[in-house]
């Protein structure tokens, strides 16, 4: 069975630890996790992931810009990205209005079973 | 001395009271007519008299008699009509100058009760103004503050969060263990509410205003708090006007208020109780702030109220009523916000008879608010 692979891009190592770690545990996904925004397409460049969460507060390039820059990028432009976010309420993300452009994004912190449900509808779609 | 015997000699029994006769009458002319008009009809009236009595008298009486007799008569007559018609005049003159100032003073009163009437409700309207502009800065400076927490505290809560679904995805062999892990779920579950509604009081969604039916919002709310109020034993009685015109509200936004205070309600009545909810038009009055129509909607309960000193700061966030660990203290904080950026208002007190009482005003046309 091929595994999904999900890089996850967040200044906090510890998040990107937790969720490195219960996505690892599934059996389902690969994952990387990067926490320098400065280098998050060049390692997105290398891991070459199915989808990408992305932290939007980050202290050296907010989420926004490191996604910008990925949708510049001929290799990358396509790959889902899912932004992780702690300054909305958990209930903004329900329905519709859950989108920064044309990306999902999913309020801190996210519960495991909702991050799964999410991925794969990514991945499924 | 002449005169005085005169008079004497003239003015003798029977005499007088024909005298008085012809006086009255003259006097109530001169008084009634005017000065000018007095004199003359005192004077020519006197001297008619006079002069009938003089061609009377010409043949028994002493010719410098009667010349003296008309002469006391007629000036007499002349000094009297003249002063009644003095009198009359200066009282008119009086009467003229005080009904002018009255007429003055009334006019003056009404543009100042007027001007009052005019400063009283600048003074209102500054005071919402000044209101609001504080309380938008207020809000501004939340709004930061609540981003920097919730970037603070939801990023160390996920991290627990997932550290805990990690371990609880294991298999976990000591009950205590697991039970040791929900709790660790539970609180991040609860520091997350927290957060999430600190943020929600900070930036409210944006209103998404329609024309609503408030009497409908209120059984939405009511049946989603209506397993808990079955559970607590809460009899809620009714009473909302029918037809109340409809209004521009978020029914999203107002039905988490409702839930909110119906929900603040059920804790004060733990034990059973009554929850009355009563809606109504008013109309306009110039007694209250509120000078046009408004639908107000009134939420009272039978619990034991809220303290007296609490309810000056009972809807400053994170200001609660409740045991420790059991409010988030922004329950109220947001439904006023919810309220305010409707244009309403809602206020909170207890009721004479015990227990509290939450009155919402919503103007017919809503003011927006910052």
């Amino acid at each position: 069975m091929t595994k999904h692979r999900i890089l996850i891009i967040d200044d906090d190592a510890s998040i990107t630890r937790g969720v490195r770690r219960n996505l690892v545990a599934t059996g389902a996904y690969e994952v990387r996790q990067e926490n320098h925004a400065l280098v998050a397409v060049q390692s997105a460049r290398e891991f070459m992931p199915d989808l990408i969460l992305l932290d939007v507060m980050m202290p050296e390039m907010d989420g926004g810009a490191v996604a910008a820059r990925l949708r510049e990028d001929p290799l990358l432009k396509d790959i889902p990205i899912i932004f992780l976010t702690a300054i909305v309420s958990n209930e903004e993300t329900h329905g519709s209005e859950a989108y920064i452009g044309d990306e999902e994004y999913l309020a801190k912190p996210v519960d495991l079973n909702i991050l799964i449900r999410v991925i794969e509808g990514h991945l499924e779609g | 001395m002449v005169l005085v015997v005169a008079v004497s000699d003239y003015l003798t029994g029977i005499e007088i009271s024909v005298t008085l006769l012809y006086l009255v009458p003259i006097c109530w002319c001169a008084w009634f007519a005017g000065r000018g008009v007095g004199v003359f009809i005192a004077t020519v009236s006197a001297g008619a008299w006079l002069g009938a009595e003089w061609l009377e008298r010409w043949s028994t009486i002493q010719p410098w008699v009667v010349f003296w007799n008309t002469l006391m008569m007629g000036g007499i007559f002349v000094v009297v009509a003249t002063l009644l018609a003095t009198l009359k005049a200066t009282q008119a003159n009086l009467e003229a100058t005080v009904a002018r100032r009255t007429t003055k003073l009334v006019a003056e009163v009404t543009v100042r009760r007027r001007t009052e009437g005019k400063l009283r409700l600048a003074n209102t309207e500054l005071q919402r103004t000044q209101m609001q502009l504080i309380e938008a800065a207020k809000m501004e400076a939340v709004g930061r503050m609540a981003a920097g927490v919730a970037h603070e505290v939801k990023n160390p809560l996920m991290t627990l969060g997932m550290g805990v679904d990690y371990f609880l995805q294991r298999p976990i062999s000591d009950a205590d263990d697991a039970s040791l892990l929900h709790d660790m779920k539970h609180a991040v579950l609860r520091g997350t509410k927290i957060i999430n509604l600190m943020l929600d009081f900070s930036k409210p969604r944006p209103l998404q205003p329609s024309p609503e039916d408030l009497n409908a919002i209120v059984e939405n709310a009511l049946g989603l708090v209506r397993h808990q109020l079955l559970k607590h034993r809460i009899e809620v009685v009714r009473q909302l006007q029918a037809g109340l015109p409809m209004l521009s509200l978020d029914h999203t936004h107002m039905e988490h208020v409702l839930v909110n205070l119906f929900t603040n309600a059920v804790h004060a009545m733990s034990d059973g109780g009554t929850l009355t909810v009563r809606s109504s038009l008013q109309a306009a009055t110039d007694t209250s702030i509120v000078l046009e129509p408004h639908v107000i909607l009134v939420v009272e309960d039978t619990g034991p109220g809220i303290p007296q000193e609490q309810l000056p700061n009972i809807f400053e966030p994170f200001h609660t009523t409740k045991p420790p660990g059991q409010g988030t203290g922004l329950g109220l904080a947001i439904v006023h916000r919810i309220i305010q950026i409707h244009g309403g208002s809602v206020t909170l007190g207890n009721r004479p008879e015990g227990g509290a009482r939450a009155t919402l005003t919503f103007n017919l046309q809503p003011k927006p608010h910052p």
